[in-house]
Protein backbone atom coordinates (compact mmCIF):
# COMPACT_ATOMS: atom_id res chain seq x y z
CA UNK A 1 0.00 0.00 0.00
CA UNK A 2 1.15 3.46 -1.29
CA UNK A 3 1.58 5.84 2.01
CA UNK A 4 0.03 8.34 -0.10
CA UNK A 5 -1.94 7.89 -3.38
CA UNK A 6 -3.41 10.58 -5.46
CA UNK A 7 -6.36 8.66 -7.40
CA UNK A 8 -8.27 10.68 -10.65
CA UNK A 9 -8.08 14.22 -8.55
CA UNK A 10 -9.74 17.04 -10.29
CA UNK A 11 -9.50 20.14 -7.74
CA UNK A 12 -8.69 24.22 -8.96
CA UNK A 13 -9.93 27.30 -7.13
CA UNK A 14 -13.49 27.75 -6.54
CA UNK A 15 -14.59 27.86 -10.26
CA UNK A 16 -10.73 27.76 -11.77
CA UNK A 17 -10.10 24.31 -12.30
CA UNK A 18 -6.45 23.31 -12.66
CA UNK A 19 -6.67 19.56 -12.33
CA UNK A 20 -7.94 17.31 -14.49
CA UNK A 21 -7.50 13.75 -13.34
CA UNK A 22 -4.26 13.11 -11.26
CA UNK A 23 -3.22 10.00 -10.20
CA UNK A 24 0.15 9.80 -8.34
CA UNK A 25 1.19 7.54 -5.68
CA UNK A 26 4.21 7.58 -3.23
CA UNK A 27 5.90 5.04 -1.76
CA UNK A 28 7.12 4.77 1.82
CA UNK A 29 11.00 5.98 2.30
CA UNK A 30 10.34 6.98 -1.56
CA UNK A 31 11.32 10.67 -2.68
CA UNK A 32 8.52 11.14 -5.87
CA UNK A 33 9.94 13.92 -7.70
CA UNK A 34 6.87 16.20 -10.01
CA UNK A 35 8.30 18.18 -12.80
CA UNK A 36 6.51 20.08 -15.33
CA UNK A 37 6.63 23.65 -16.86
CA UNK A 38 5.13 26.80 -14.99
CA UNK A 39 1.34 26.70 -14.36
CA UNK A 40 0.87 22.92 -14.75
CA UNK A 41 -0.66 22.36 -11.45
CA UNK A 42 2.41 21.13 -9.52
CA UNK A 43 1.39 23.61 -6.83
CA UNK A 44 -2.14 22.93 -6.66
CA UNK A 45 -1.37 19.41 -6.38
CA UNK A 46 0.73 19.90 -3.34
CA UNK A 47 -1.88 22.55 -1.85
CA UNK A 48 -4.50 19.41 -2.84
CA UNK A 49 -2.93 17.35 -0.85
CA UNK A 50 -3.42 19.34 1.92
CA UNK A 51 -6.61 20.39 1.81
CA UNK A 52 -6.47 24.21 0.81
CA UNK A 53 -7.82 23.66 -2.66
CA UNK A 54 -11.58 22.66 -3.70
CA UNK A 55 -11.42 19.05 -4.62
CA UNK A 56 -14.59 18.31 -6.88
CA UNK A 57 -13.72 14.58 -7.28
CA UNK A 58 -11.41 11.97 -7.03
CA UNK A 59 -9.89 10.84 -3.62
CA UNK A 60 -6.60 11.15 -1.57
CA UNK A 61 -5.24 8.27 0.36
CA UNK A 62 -3.21 8.42 3.37
CA UNK A 63 -2.02 5.01 4.43
CA UNK A 64 -4.78 4.06 2.35
CA UNK A 65 -7.32 5.84 4.37
CA UNK A 66 -9.17 8.64 2.81
CA UNK A 67 -8.34 12.33 4.01
CA UNK A 68 -10.40 14.46 1.41
CA UNK A 69 -13.00 15.69 4.15
CA UNK A 70 -10.19 16.68 6.74
CA UNK A 71 -9.11 19.99 7.07
CA UNK A 72 -5.90 21.20 6.94
CA UNK A 73 -4.52 21.07 10.70
CA UNK A 74 -5.95 17.33 11.24
CA UNK A 75 -3.84 16.34 7.99
CA UNK A 76 -1.02 17.51 9.45
CA UNK A 77 -1.63 15.47 12.86
CA UNK A 78 -2.39 12.77 10.52
CA UNK A 79 1.70 12.88 9.26
CA UNK A 80 1.89 15.24 6.39
CA UNK A 81 3.50 18.02 6.25
CA UNK A 82 4.16 20.70 3.19
CA UNK A 83 7.46 23.31 2.89
CA UNK A 84 5.54 25.95 0.90
CA UNK A 85 6.66 27.81 -2.12
CA UNK A 86 8.71 30.75 -1.08
CA UNK A 87 9.21 29.46 2.47
CA UNK A 88 6.25 31.44 4.66
CA UNK A 89 8.37 32.06 7.50
CA UNK A 90 6.87 33.40 10.51
CA UNK A 91 8.97 36.53 10.13
CA UNK A 92 8.23 38.21 13.01
CA UNK A 93 8.39 34.99 15.21
CA UNK A 94 12.60 33.95 16.14
CA UNK A 95 13.97 30.76 15.23
CA UNK A 96 12.99 29.10 18.09
CA UNK A 97 9.85 30.05 18.06
CA UNK A 98 9.30 29.15 14.02
CA UNK A 99 10.46 25.54 15.27
CA UNK A 100 8.17 24.99 18.24
CA UNK A 101 5.21 26.85 15.86
CA UNK A 102 5.85 23.74 13.68
CA UNK A 103 5.45 21.19 16.46
CA UNK A 104 2.06 22.54 17.93
CA UNK A 105 0.32 19.16 17.35
CA UNK A 106 -0.37 16.74 20.35
CA UNK A 107 1.59 13.90 18.59
CA UNK A 108 4.65 16.35 18.13
CA UNK A 109 4.71 18.34 21.33
CA UNK A 110 5.79 15.11 23.15
CA UNK A 111 9.10 14.76 21.16
CA UNK A 112 9.69 18.55 21.24
CA UNK A 113 13.26 18.30 22.74
CA UNK A 114 14.00 15.19 20.43
CA UNK A 115 12.76 16.93 17.25
CA UNK A 116 14.96 20.53 18.23
CA UNK A 117 17.98 18.38 18.93
CA UNK A 118 17.24 16.36 15.37
CA UNK A 119 16.73 19.89 13.13
CA UNK A 120 20.14 21.38 15.10
CA UNK A 121 21.96 18.29 14.10
CA UNK A 122 21.17 18.44 10.59
CA UNK A 123 21.30 22.56 10.63
CA UNK A 124 23.99 24.09 13.22
CA UNK A 125 23.03 27.22 11.51
CA UNK A 126 20.13 27.41 12.99
CA UNK A 127 21.10 26.64 16.44
CA UNK A 128 23.53 29.50 16.46
CA UNK A 129 20.50 31.75 15.10
CA UNK A 130 17.90 30.36 17.00
CA UNK A 131 16.72 33.51 19.25
CA UNK A 132 17.35 35.87 15.10
CA UNK A 133 13.83 37.11 14.14
CA UNK A 134 12.89 35.02 11.13
CA UNK A 135 12.56 37.58 9.16
CA UNK A 136 16.39 38.62 9.41
CA UNK A 137 17.80 34.89 7.89
CA UNK A 138 19.61 34.90 4.62
CA UNK A 139 17.64 32.88 2.27
CA UNK A 140 19.97 29.71 2.97
CA UNK A 141 19.31 29.80 6.39
CA UNK A 142 15.77 30.66 5.71
CA UNK A 143 15.37 27.89 3.38
CA UNK A 144 16.67 25.58 6.48
CA UNK A 145 14.45 27.10 8.70
CA UNK A 146 11.52 25.96 6.53
CA UNK A 147 12.27 22.43 6.28
CA UNK A 148 13.25 22.44 9.85
CA UNK A 149 10.22 23.92 10.72
CA UNK A 150 8.06 21.32 8.99
CA UNK A 151 10.50 18.19 10.31
CA UNK A 152 9.39 19.55 14.19
CA UNK A 153 5.69 18.02 13.31
CA UNK A 154 7.33 14.42 12.93
CA UNK A 155 5.62 14.06 9.31
CA UNK A 156 5.82 10.68 7.49
CA UNK A 157 5.27 12.37 4.30
CA UNK A 158 6.96 15.84 3.61
CA UNK A 159 5.70 17.57 0.54
CA UNK A 160 8.36 20.38 -0.69
CA UNK A 161 7.41 22.92 -3.17
CA UNK A 162 10.66 24.45 -4.89
CA UNK A 163 12.87 24.29 -2.12
CA UNK A 164 15.54 25.72 -3.76
CA UNK A 165 14.16 28.76 -5.90
CA UNK A 166 16.26 31.79 -5.01
CA UNK A 167 19.01 30.07 -4.02
CA UNK A 168 22.52 30.50 -4.87
CA UNK A 169 24.01 27.30 -6.77
CA UNK A 170 26.22 26.14 -3.78
CA UNK A 171 23.34 26.28 -1.94
CA UNK A 172 20.87 25.04 -4.65
CA UNK A 173 23.27 21.60 -4.24
CA UNK A 174 23.16 21.77 -0.59
CA UNK A 175 19.27 21.46 -0.30
CA UNK A 176 19.50 18.75 -2.50
CA UNK A 177 21.82 17.25 -0.49
CA UNK A 178 19.69 17.88 2.46
CA UNK A 179 16.78 16.29 0.88
CA UNK A 180 18.77 12.97 0.06
CA UNK A 181 19.91 12.92 3.75
CA UNK A 182 16.54 13.27 4.94
CA UNK A 183 15.64 9.87 3.12
CA UNK A 184 18.43 8.11 3.73
CA UNK A 185 19.36 8.46 7.04
CA UNK A 186 15.64 9.73 8.62
CA UNK A 187 13.43 7.53 6.35
CA UNK A 188 11.28 10.70 5.64
CA UNK A 189 8.81 9.97 2.39
CA UNK A 190 8.85 13.23 0.50
CA UNK A 191 6.95 14.55 -2.50
CA UNK A 192 9.56 17.17 -4.02
CA UNK A 193 8.42 19.82 -6.78
CA UNK A 194 11.15 21.47 -8.13
CA UNK A 195 11.99 23.55 -11.22
CA UNK A 196 15.55 21.74 -11.45
CA UNK A 197 14.79 18.98 -13.51
CA UNK A 198 17.67 17.07 -13.58
CA UNK A 199 18.68 17.41 -10.19
CA UNK A 200 15.53 16.71 -8.58
CA UNK A 201 15.32 13.38 -11.07
CA UNK A 202 18.77 12.49 -9.80
CA UNK A 203 18.02 11.87 -6.14
CA UNK A 204 14.35 10.95 -6.72
CA UNK A 205 13.15 7.18 -6.71
CA UNK A 206 10.67 7.87 -9.00
CA UNK A 207 8.71 10.84 -10.80
CA UNK A 208 5.89 11.97 -12.80
CA UNK A 209 5.68 14.52 -15.60
CA UNK A 210 2.54 17.38 -15.53
CA UNK A 211 1.89 19.61 -18.32
CA UNK A 212 -1.63 21.35 -17.80
CA UNK A 213 -3.47 20.01 -15.07
CA UNK A 214 -2.45 16.21 -16.12
CA UNK A 215 0.18 13.37 -15.93
CA UNK A 216 1.89 12.96 -19.22
CA UNK A 217 4.93 10.85 -18.03
CA UNK A 218 5.64 8.67 -15.53
CA UNK A 219 8.14 6.07 -14.24
CA UNK A 220 11.35 5.58 -12.44
CA UNK A 221 13.51 9.20 -11.96
CA UNK A 222 16.75 7.00 -13.92
CA UNK A 223 14.57 6.34 -17.14
CA UNK A 224 12.65 9.28 -16.97
CA UNK A 225 16.62 11.00 -16.98
CA UNK A 226 17.18 9.56 -20.30
CA UNK A 227 13.62 9.64 -21.53
CA UNK A 228 13.88 11.43 -25.11
CA UNK A 229 10.93 13.63 -24.87
CA UNK A 230 11.95 14.93 -20.97
CA UNK A 231 15.42 15.38 -22.43
CA UNK A 232 14.26 17.53 -25.12
CA UNK A 233 11.97 19.55 -23.10
CA UNK A 234 13.42 20.08 -19.71
CA UNK A 235 17.26 18.95 -20.10
CA UNK A 236 18.83 19.67 -22.96
CA UNK A 237 18.28 23.62 -23.08
CA UNK B 1 4.38 79.81 37.10
CA UNK B 2 3.52 76.30 37.16
CA UNK B 3 3.45 74.28 40.06
CA UNK B 4 5.35 71.30 40.26
CA UNK B 5 3.00 69.05 42.49
CA UNK B 6 0.27 70.23 40.33
CA UNK B 7 2.40 68.91 37.02
CA UNK B 8 3.26 65.93 38.78
CA UNK B 9 -0.70 65.49 40.13
CA UNK B 10 -1.68 65.53 35.85
CA UNK B 11 1.04 63.47 35.09
CA UNK B 12 0.49 60.34 37.42
CA UNK B 13 -3.44 61.21 36.58
CA UNK B 14 -2.79 60.60 33.01
CA UNK B 15 -0.30 57.59 33.53
CA UNK B 16 -2.98 55.64 35.60
CA UNK B 17 -5.91 56.54 32.89
CA UNK B 18 -3.09 55.43 30.57
CA UNK B 19 -2.46 51.82 31.64
CA UNK B 20 -6.63 51.62 31.72
CA UNK B 21 -7.15 52.83 28.00
CA UNK B 22 -4.03 50.24 27.19
CA UNK B 23 -6.37 47.32 29.21
CA UNK B 24 -9.20 48.27 26.99
CA UNK B 25 -7.65 48.41 23.36
CA UNK B 26 -6.31 45.07 24.34
CA UNK B 27 -8.54 43.13 23.12
CA UNK B 28 -9.36 45.16 19.96
CA UNK B 29 -5.15 45.21 19.33
CA UNK B 30 -5.22 41.71 19.64
CA UNK B 31 -8.17 41.07 17.43
CA UNK B 32 -7.09 43.63 14.60
CA UNK B 33 -3.92 41.96 14.82
CA UNK B 34 -4.65 38.21 14.27
CA UNK B 35 -7.62 38.52 11.81
CA UNK B 36 -7.30 41.35 10.11
CA UNK B 37 -11.01 42.58 11.25
CA UNK B 38 -11.22 46.11 12.85
CA UNK B 39 -14.31 45.49 15.75
CA UNK B 40 -16.04 48.89 15.72
CA UNK B 41 -18.45 47.15 18.66
CA UNK B 42 -15.37 46.91 20.90
CA UNK B 43 -16.14 50.34 23.07
CA UNK B 44 -19.62 48.90 23.29
CA UNK B 45 -18.42 45.37 24.78
CA UNK B 46 -16.75 47.87 27.82
CA UNK B 47 -20.47 49.29 27.66
CA UNK B 48 -22.43 46.31 27.84
CA UNK B 49 -19.93 45.42 30.47
CA UNK B 50 -20.24 48.36 32.38
CA UNK B 51 -24.44 47.85 32.85
CA UNK B 52 -23.49 44.28 33.65
CA UNK B 53 -21.37 45.10 36.29
CA UNK B 54 -23.64 47.40 37.56
CA UNK B 55 -26.80 44.85 37.91
CA UNK B 56 -24.70 41.89 39.75
CA UNK B 57 -22.72 45.03 42.10
CA UNK B 58 -26.27 46.63 42.89
CA UNK B 59 -28.25 43.14 42.93
CA UNK B 60 -25.91 41.26 45.48
CA UNK B 61 -24.64 44.51 46.97
CA UNK B 62 -20.76 43.78 46.25
CA UNK B 63 -17.97 45.85 44.89
CA UNK B 64 -17.91 45.78 40.97
CA UNK B 65 -14.28 44.58 41.38
CA UNK B 66 -15.44 41.19 42.17
CA UNK B 67 -18.35 41.11 39.76
CA UNK B 68 -15.21 40.20 37.09
CA UNK B 69 -15.66 36.05 38.15
CA UNK B 70 -19.03 36.34 36.81
CA UNK B 71 -18.36 38.58 33.83
CA UNK B 72 -15.15 38.24 32.84
CA UNK B 73 -16.04 34.40 32.02
CA UNK B 74 -19.33 35.12 29.95
CA UNK B 75 -17.37 37.78 28.30
CA UNK B 76 -15.21 35.03 26.81
CA UNK B 77 -18.30 32.57 26.01
CA UNK B 78 -20.24 36.02 24.64
CA UNK B 79 -17.38 36.51 22.42
CA UNK B 80 -16.93 33.33 20.94
CA UNK B 81 -20.76 33.33 20.14
CA UNK B 82 -20.22 36.56 18.34
CA UNK B 83 -17.50 35.27 16.66
CA UNK B 84 -19.53 32.53 15.39
CA UNK B 85 -22.35 34.03 14.58
CA UNK B 86 -21.18 36.84 12.85
CA UNK B 87 -17.66 37.61 12.38
CA UNK B 88 -16.38 34.40 10.92
CA UNK B 89 -18.93 34.64 8.29
CA UNK B 90 -17.73 37.77 6.93
CA UNK B 91 -13.74 36.91 7.56
CA UNK B 92 -11.87 37.85 4.11
CA UNK B 93 -14.69 39.86 2.63
CA UNK B 94 -15.14 43.07 1.85
CA UNK B 95 -13.83 45.86 4.01
CA UNK B 96 -17.14 47.44 3.54
CA UNK B 97 -19.02 45.02 4.97
CA UNK B 98 -17.20 43.82 7.15
CA UNK B 99 -17.78 47.42 8.82
CA UNK B 100 -21.38 47.00 8.02
CA UNK B 101 -21.63 43.70 10.10
CA UNK B 102 -19.37 45.40 13.43
CA UNK B 103 -21.26 48.62 13.51
CA UNK B 104 -24.25 46.97 13.25
CA UNK B 105 -23.48 44.90 16.47
CA UNK B 106 -22.62 48.48 17.95
CA UNK B 107 -25.91 50.25 16.64
CA UNK B 108 -27.59 46.75 18.46
CA UNK B 109 -25.89 47.29 21.59
CA UNK B 110 -26.11 50.58 22.00
CA UNK B 111 -29.67 50.93 21.16
CA UNK B 112 -30.57 48.04 23.60
CA UNK B 113 -29.11 49.65 26.50
CA UNK B 114 -31.13 53.02 25.38
CA UNK B 115 -34.49 50.76 25.41
CA UNK B 116 -33.23 48.93 28.80
CA UNK B 117 -31.75 51.97 30.88
CA UNK B 118 -32.50 54.94 29.36
CA UNK B 119 -30.22 57.42 28.79
CA UNK B 120 -29.52 58.16 32.15
CA UNK B 121 -26.13 57.35 34.00
CA UNK B 122 -26.25 54.42 37.00
CA UNK B 123 -23.65 53.83 39.25
CA UNK B 124 -22.95 51.18 41.25
CA UNK B 125 -24.47 51.53 45.15
CA UNK B 126 -20.40 50.94 46.63
CA UNK B 127 -16.92 50.55 46.10
CA UNK B 128 -14.44 49.57 48.60
CA UNK B 129 -12.20 52.06 46.75
CA UNK B 130 -13.79 55.34 47.42
CA UNK B 131 -11.02 56.47 49.35
CA UNK B 132 -7.79 59.12 48.02
CA UNK B 133 -4.53 58.34 48.64
CA UNK B 134 -2.54 61.28 49.96
CA UNK B 135 1.02 61.48 49.39
CA UNK B 136 1.80 65.46 50.20
CA UNK B 137 0.31 67.99 47.37
CA UNK B 138 -0.68 64.70 45.36
CA UNK B 139 -4.09 62.87 45.91
CA UNK B 140 -4.65 59.73 43.62
CA UNK B 141 -8.30 58.55 44.27
CA UNK B 142 -7.85 54.74 45.40
CA UNK B 143 -9.84 53.57 42.39
CA UNK B 144 -8.37 54.93 39.67
CA UNK B 145 -4.73 53.98 40.86
CA UNK B 146 -6.31 50.36 41.48
CA UNK B 147 -7.51 50.30 37.80
CA UNK B 148 -4.14 51.31 36.73
CA UNK B 149 -2.22 48.62 38.83
CA UNK B 150 -4.85 45.68 37.29
CA UNK B 151 -4.27 47.19 33.87
CA UNK B 152 -0.70 46.72 33.89
CA UNK B 153 -0.58 43.32 35.79
CA UNK B 154 -3.25 42.31 33.33
CA UNK B 155 -1.24 43.43 29.94
CA UNK B 156 1.86 41.63 31.78
CA UNK B 157 0.18 38.51 32.28
CA UNK B 158 -1.08 39.05 28.22
CA UNK B 159 2.44 39.27 27.19
CA UNK B 160 3.74 36.55 28.72
CA UNK B 161 1.02 34.38 27.43
CA UNK B 162 1.68 35.73 23.82
CA UNK B 163 5.59 35.07 24.34
CA UNK B 164 5.87 32.61 26.53
CA UNK B 165 3.29 29.70 26.07
CA UNK B 166 2.46 27.22 23.09
CA UNK B 167 -1.28 28.99 22.16
CA UNK B 168 0.79 32.37 21.96
CA UNK B 169 3.03 31.24 19.30
CA UNK B 170 -0.14 29.42 17.43
CA UNK B 171 -1.21 33.23 18.24
CA UNK B 172 1.81 35.41 16.81
CA UNK B 173 2.21 32.67 13.86
CA UNK B 174 -1.43 33.17 12.43
CA UNK B 175 -0.95 36.66 12.59
CA UNK B 176 1.80 36.33 10.55
CA UNK B 177 0.71 34.22 8.30
CA UNK B 178 -2.80 32.01 8.74
CA UNK B 179 -1.77 29.44 5.06
CA UNK B 180 1.66 29.06 6.80
CA UNK B 181 -0.09 28.15 10.24
CA UNK B 182 -2.66 25.78 8.97
CA UNK B 183 0.00 23.88 7.06
CA UNK B 184 2.28 23.35 10.37
CA UNK B 185 -0.91 21.86 12.22
CA UNK B 186 -2.24 25.10 13.86
CA UNK B 187 -5.82 25.13 14.09
CA UNK B 188 -6.50 28.60 13.05
CA UNK B 189 -10.18 28.44 13.51
CA UNK B 190 -9.62 27.65 17.45
CA UNK B 191 -6.86 30.67 17.34
CA UNK B 192 -10.06 33.22 16.01
CA UNK B 193 -12.45 32.43 18.33
CA UNK B 194 -10.43 31.95 21.50
CA UNK B 195 -8.61 35.51 20.11
CA UNK B 196 -11.77 36.54 19.80
CA UNK B 197 -13.09 35.33 23.48
CA UNK B 198 -9.93 36.80 25.08
CA UNK B 199 -10.21 39.84 23.20
CA UNK B 200 -14.10 40.36 24.47
CA UNK B 201 -13.03 38.87 27.88
CA UNK B 202 -10.60 41.60 28.74
CA UNK B 203 -13.41 44.39 28.24
CA UNK B 204 -15.63 42.90 30.95
CA UNK B 205 -12.34 43.28 32.99
CA UNK B 206 -11.99 46.70 32.13
CA UNK B 207 -15.35 47.49 32.35
CA UNK B 208 -15.55 46.87 36.23
CA UNK B 209 -12.52 48.67 36.48
CA UNK B 210 -14.28 51.92 35.29
CA UNK B 211 -17.38 50.91 37.35
CA UNK B 212 -15.05 52.02 40.37
CA UNK B 213 -15.10 55.79 39.61
CA UNK B 214 -17.25 56.36 36.74
CA UNK B 215 -21.28 55.49 35.53
CA UNK B 216 -22.83 53.04 33.09
CA UNK B 217 -24.19 55.25 30.04
CA UNK B 218 -25.92 53.47 26.66
CA UNK B 219 -22.97 55.77 24.91
CA UNK B 220 -20.13 54.99 27.27
CA UNK B 221 -18.70 52.85 23.86
CA UNK B 222 -18.62 56.38 21.83
CA UNK B 223 -15.13 56.93 24.21
CA UNK B 224 -14.33 53.65 24.57
CA UNK B 225 -14.09 52.78 21.02
CA UNK B 226 -12.96 55.53 19.76
CA UNK B 227 -9.91 55.76 22.28
CA UNK B 228 -9.19 52.10 21.33
CA UNK B 229 -9.40 52.56 17.40
CA UNK B 230 -6.51 55.44 18.14
CA UNK B 231 -4.69 52.85 20.30
CA UNK B 232 -4.40 50.49 17.72
CA UNK B 233 -3.52 52.86 14.75
CA UNK B 234 -1.30 54.47 16.45
CA UNK B 235 0.78 51.03 18.20
CA UNK B 236 -1.47 48.00 17.94
CA UNK B 237 1.29 46.09 15.42
CA UNK B 238 3.48 46.68 18.14
CA UNK B 239 2.33 43.91 20.40
CA UNK B 240 1.44 44.44 24.14
CA UNK B 241 4.13 46.56 24.17
CA UNK B 242 3.18 48.78 21.64
CA UNK B 243 -0.77 49.18 22.83
CA UNK B 244 1.53 50.14 26.39
CA UNK B 245 2.86 52.98 25.01
CA UNK B 246 0.16 54.35 22.87
CA UNK B 247 -2.24 53.81 25.71
CA UNK B 248 -0.46 55.67 28.17
CA UNK B 249 0.84 58.42 25.80
CA UNK B 250 -3.34 58.83 25.06
CA UNK B 251 -3.57 59.20 29.00
CA UNK B 252 -1.06 61.73 29.43
CA UNK B 253 -2.11 63.95 26.74
CA UNK B 254 -5.36 64.09 27.71
CA UNK B 255 -4.54 64.51 31.32
CA UNK B 256 -2.43 67.79 30.46
CA UNK B 257 -5.36 68.87 27.70
CA UNK B 258 -8.13 68.38 30.10
CA UNK B 259 -6.43 70.29 33.37
CA UNK B 260 -4.34 73.30 31.42
CA UNK B 261 -6.88 73.76 28.05
CA UNK B 262 -10.75 72.35 28.62
CA UNK B 263 -12.08 69.38 30.63
CA UNK B 264 -14.94 68.95 28.48
CA UNK B 265 -12.97 68.64 25.27
CA UNK B 266 -11.72 65.35 25.78
CA UNK B 267 -12.68 63.83 22.86
CA UNK B 268 -10.80 66.49 20.97
CA UNK B 269 -7.52 65.91 22.22
CA UNK B 270 -7.89 62.16 21.53
CA UNK B 271 -8.54 63.24 17.70
CA UNK B 272 -5.97 65.72 17.60
CA UNK B 273 -3.64 63.08 18.68
CA UNK B 274 -4.78 60.72 16.14
CA UNK B 275 -4.29 62.96 13.08
CA UNK B 276 -0.61 64.00 14.51
CA UNK B 277 0.90 60.55 14.70
CA UNK B 278 -0.89 59.32 11.43
CA UNK B 279 0.62 62.48 9.94
CA UNK B 280 3.87 62.10 11.30
CA UNK B 281 3.78 58.02 11.22
CA UNK B 282 1.41 57.04 8.88
CA UNK B 283 1.87 53.42 9.59
CA UNK B 284 1.73 53.79 13.67
CA UNK B 285 4.47 54.11 16.14
CA UNK B 286 5.28 50.49 16.10
CA UNK B 287 4.23 50.09 12.39
CA UNK B 288 5.36 47.16 9.97
CA UNK B 289 3.53 46.87 7.51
Amino acid sequence: MPALELKEVYAGYGEFRVLHGVTIEVGKGEIVALVGPNGAGKTTTLRTIMGMTTLYSGDILLNGNSIRRLPTHKRVELGLTMVPEGRRLFNHLTVYENLVAGALTRKAKEKLSDSLEFVFTLFPRLKERRNQLAGTLSGGEAQMLAIGRALMSRPSILLLDEPSLGLAPKLVIAIFDTVRRLRDEAGVTMLLVEQHVKHSLEIADRGYVMELGKIVLRGEARSLLTDERLRRAYLII
Amino acid sequence: MIDPAYVTQILINGVLMGLLYSLVALGLALIFGVMDIINFAHGDFVMLGAYLTFLIATYFLIDPTVTIALTVPLFFLLGIAVYKAIIKPVLGAEPLIQIAVTVGLLMFLRNLALAIFHAEPRGVPYTVFSTPITIGPITIPLSRAAAGAVSLAVLYIVHLLLTRTRWGIAVRATADDREAAALMGINVERVYYTTFGLGTALTALAAALIMTFSRADPYLGLLYGLLSWVIVAMGGLGGVVGVLASGLILGIIESFGMSLISAGARELFLYVTFLVVLWVRPRGLFGRR
